[in-house]
């Protein structure tokens, strides 16, 4: 045996160092488990079509014969499938080679004798508690319709039909709703099994020699369930006096019963609802490769949200304040209750892969700083933009690496000067800093493949176009060459900073650049 | 002589305002109802500071305005603001009245309390953020127009008696070879209002309009010297 306990050794700790064997087990641990894995959507929609596939024969079954081919693939496919889904779980969920390596290494550190009784009975032990899940017994019950002989385990194809709660989520957010009230449902379970069973015998009692429909123990007990379930199909009806006083008190019992049944299930469910949601919207945007979070709810949150057009980045609300999260639901924004300055709320996103900006849009210069701080602490990624009320705060949030500050003053007063000093002016520049449709600042980039690259400026018809050509950033050093002449060359990397309508703009971005891109 | 500015309230949004505008070097006349704001604005150094209730109509009555001043409203309390602000169009009606919204739903309602202007907190900031999103660059280039620092402004220019520009089209002048970029223009024969250039209509220049051109301070500086020449060539299209 000494030789045995050597191989499976010396297997264990090769396998456990080999990286393709742990890539494999990664891959399908993916693919079954993770819910962010992109292939696991396809395995789950092949699972659910063998599964409605299986059942569909089972129904077929009933009234015409069945051709072989179906019969073999019911048999053979379907359940060799489920065979190697449900031995790949197992697989996946203990790793047996690193629990040996592991007790090898303990026995060689503390001298003693190494014996593989100890890992391995642990890993079976893991492994047993594992397949006693519900979710495990279900799927090994749903391969059991694969031997034949037996008829009665035809009728485990159905369990192919819970096996589909696996693969759909709303469906495994059900199933969580109902066990997170687990305690209810099962006192109240008991409570109905103990008035069926009472009432059962009583009416067995009362009635057995009597009424000729109520023969044994079962039918009775039959006929409890029956009543106050309050489904009544009358097959069975008391006929004594006793019989049917018995009848009105499980009556009344089984309305009190199922009344807080449904109550209980409702408030689970609203108890519940607010975070499903809370999760579809996270997992929602975070599918997105750029999105906006905005912090807080308040006046600039709402004028900004106002401003936004539909085809602007996708973007979700943070708002811890109750009553503010409320208004922003109301108003029809996706918005979540969450404090943006604690680190678990930014980790909910997907900071590694989406470029993710943050807006600190609240009142409150302390709070502002505080999320900057978060969000830069957490990836330096993450682009800040952050409202501050004072001048003097600003050298503040730059330390704590906001990128840009917006100070909502600063803009009001140029505003005001312009509009005490020079009043013709103002009306220029509230268009133009107000975004108003007239005078719409914007910006083209010119990119390698331009049809735009080498063309000399007057070339292009602005004019035409009613745009008015302000500046180009030039690709070399980012400096700005304001009113460039028309003999400016425009390059790759170029940015023309243009004004003019809306709709010329947009005219000049699809005519002169997209379309011929 | 300079210009007087009547500054109602002294709270967070006008202090630095207030600051700014003596800067410009406006003559400021502060008017407080919050105690602790007046003594704010008297710690800060501001002169002329007077403390009373802006609700009662008499102590508004006293205030001496010439009817070029202008009269600015930003007390904190939005009710307020639009309060004085209905108060004092008909105490004042030739003075200019500027309003300071702090607040979304005030805007409307200051305007029609009788503000000649509104300047909403909110809508410029939230503008800016959709800006530096969706225009980085523009408004970089905006920053520095704004920001006086590097020498591109905005200038009015009122077109001179016998200027060569009387009389002329718009399309006919060549601004770009002066340096300078024409945004838009006040035409009298259209009215008091400012047209931006993008607008496309060609407008004829008459003496006594105002152009409002964007350049560099000398360029500016420049073109406006140049303009007051009846004859001038080197702006025109050769043709």
């Amino acid at each position: 045996m000494q030789w045995l306990r050597e191989w499976i050794l010396k297997t264990a700790k090769r396998l456990n160092r080999s990286t393709r064997y742990k890539r494999s087990k990664k891959f399908f641990d993916g693919i079954l488990n993770d819910p962010d894995n992109p292939y696991k959507k396809y395995v789950d929609l092949m699972m659910m079509f063998f599964i409605i596939s299986s059942v569909g024969i089972l129904v077929y079954e009933v009234r015409n014969p069945v051709p072989e081919w179906m019969d073999i693939y019911d048999i053979y496919l379907v359940s060799l499938v489920f065979l190697i889904e449900y031995l790949l779980r197992l697989w996946v969920h203990t790793d047996l080679f690193k629990l040996i390596v592991e007790a090898s290494k303990r026995a060689h550190i503390l001298q003693i004798d190494f014996s593989l009784k100890k890992p391995v009975a642990k890993s079976l032990k893991e492994t047993f508690n594992f397949m006693m899940t519900p979710a495990m017994i279900v799927d090994f019950l749903a391969i059991l319709p694969a031997y034949r002989e037996i008829r009665i385990l035809r009728v485990f194809v159905l369990f192919r039909v819970f096996k589909l709660l696996r693969y759909t989520r709303s469906l495994t957010q059900f199933v969580e709703v109902l066990r997170n009230k687990r305690f209810e449902l099962i006192t109240l379970l008991f409570l109905l099994m103990f008035v069926v069973v009472t009432a059962g015998i009583a009416i067995y009692v009362f009635e057995e020699h009597i009424n000729p429909e109520i023969n044994t123990l079962f039918d009775a007990i039959y006929w409890a369930l029956i009543t106050i379930t309050t489904v009544g199909y009358g097959d069975i009806s008391p006929v004594t006096h006793e019989g049917r006083t018995i009848s009105m008190i499980v009556i009344v019992a089984g309305i009190a019963m199922i009344s807080f049944v449904t109550s209980v299930i409702v408030s689970a469910f609203s108890e519940k609802l607010i975070q499903l949601k809370e999760g579809r919207i996270i997992e929602q945007i975070n599918k997105s490769e750029e999105f906006l979070l905005i912090c807080g709810y308040g006046q600039m949150t709402k004028m900004f949200m106002r401003q936004r057009d539909d085809d602007d980045h996708q973007y979700v609300i943070l708002e811890k304040d109750k009553e503010k999260y409320s208004q922003a639901i109301k108003d029809g924004y996706y918005a979540l209750r969450e404090d943006a300055s604690r680190h678990d709320t930014l980790m909910k996103f997907n900071i590694e892969h989406a470029r993710i900006t943050i807006l600190c849009l609240l009142n409150s210069d302390i709070e502002n700083i505080y999320i900057s701080l978060n969000a830069k602490s957490i990836s330096h990624h993450i682009r800040v933009i952050a409202r501050a009320s004072d001048p003097s705060m600003v050298q503040k949030f730059k330390r704590a690496g906001a990128d840009h500050i917006v100070l909502p003053n600063s803009v009001a007063n140029k505003m005001l000067q312009t509009a005490i000093t020079r009043p013709q002016l103002y009306k220029a520049a509230h268009a133009i800093l107000t975004g108003k449709d007239v005078a719409v600042f914007d910006e083209i980039r010119i990119y390698p493949d331009d049809p735009l690259v080498g063309k000399q400026l007057k070339d292009i018809n602005f004019k035409q176009l009613r745009l008015l050509l302000m500046a180009i950033e030039k690709a070399d050093d980012r400096e700005f060459l304001f009113n460039p002449s028309g003999e400016t060359v425009l390059k790759s990397g170029d940015v023309l900073v243009l004004m003019g309508y809306r709709i010329g703009l947009d005219y000049f971005k699809e005519f002169y650049h997209e379309s011929l891109r | 002589m300079t210009k007087k500015v009547f500054l109602f309230g002294y709270g967070r949004h006008a202090r630095s305002i207030a600051y700014n505008l003596l800067h410009d070097g406006f003559r400021l006349t502060i008017i407080e109802s919050d105690e602790s704001n007046y003594n704010q604005a008297k710690e800060d150094g501001y002169t002329d500071v007077m403390y009373f209730d802006v609700t009662k109509d008499e102590h508004l009555e006293a205030l001496i305005a010439a009817p070029e001043d202008r009269m600015i409203c930003m007390m904190d309390d939005e009710h307020l603001n639009v309060f004085l602000t209905l108060s004092l169009r008909p105490l004042f009606p030739e003075c200019h009245i500027l309003a300071i919204s702090g607040s979304i739903y005030a805007s409307q309602k200051l305007l029609m309390a009788g503000a000649n202007k509104v300047i909403d907190l909110y809508e410029v900031s939230a503008n800016r953020i959709h800006n530096l999103l969706k225009r980085p660059v523009s408004t970089r280039f905006l920053d520095r127009i704004l920001s006086d620092e590097n020498g591109i402004n905005f200038r009015e220019i009122i077109i001179p008696e016998d200027s060569f520009l009387d009389g002329m089209m718009v399309d006919d002048v060549n601004f770009h070879a002066c340096g300078v970029l024409l945004l838009g223009l006040v035409d009298l024969e259209k009215g008091e209002h400012f047209i931006f250039i993008t607008s496309g209509e060609s407008h004829k220049l008459d003496s006594g309009d105002r152009i409002v051109c964007l350049g560099m301070d000398e360029d500016l500086d420049h073109f406006e010297e140049m303009i007051k020449n009846s004859e001038e060539a080197t702006c025109v299209w050769p043709s």
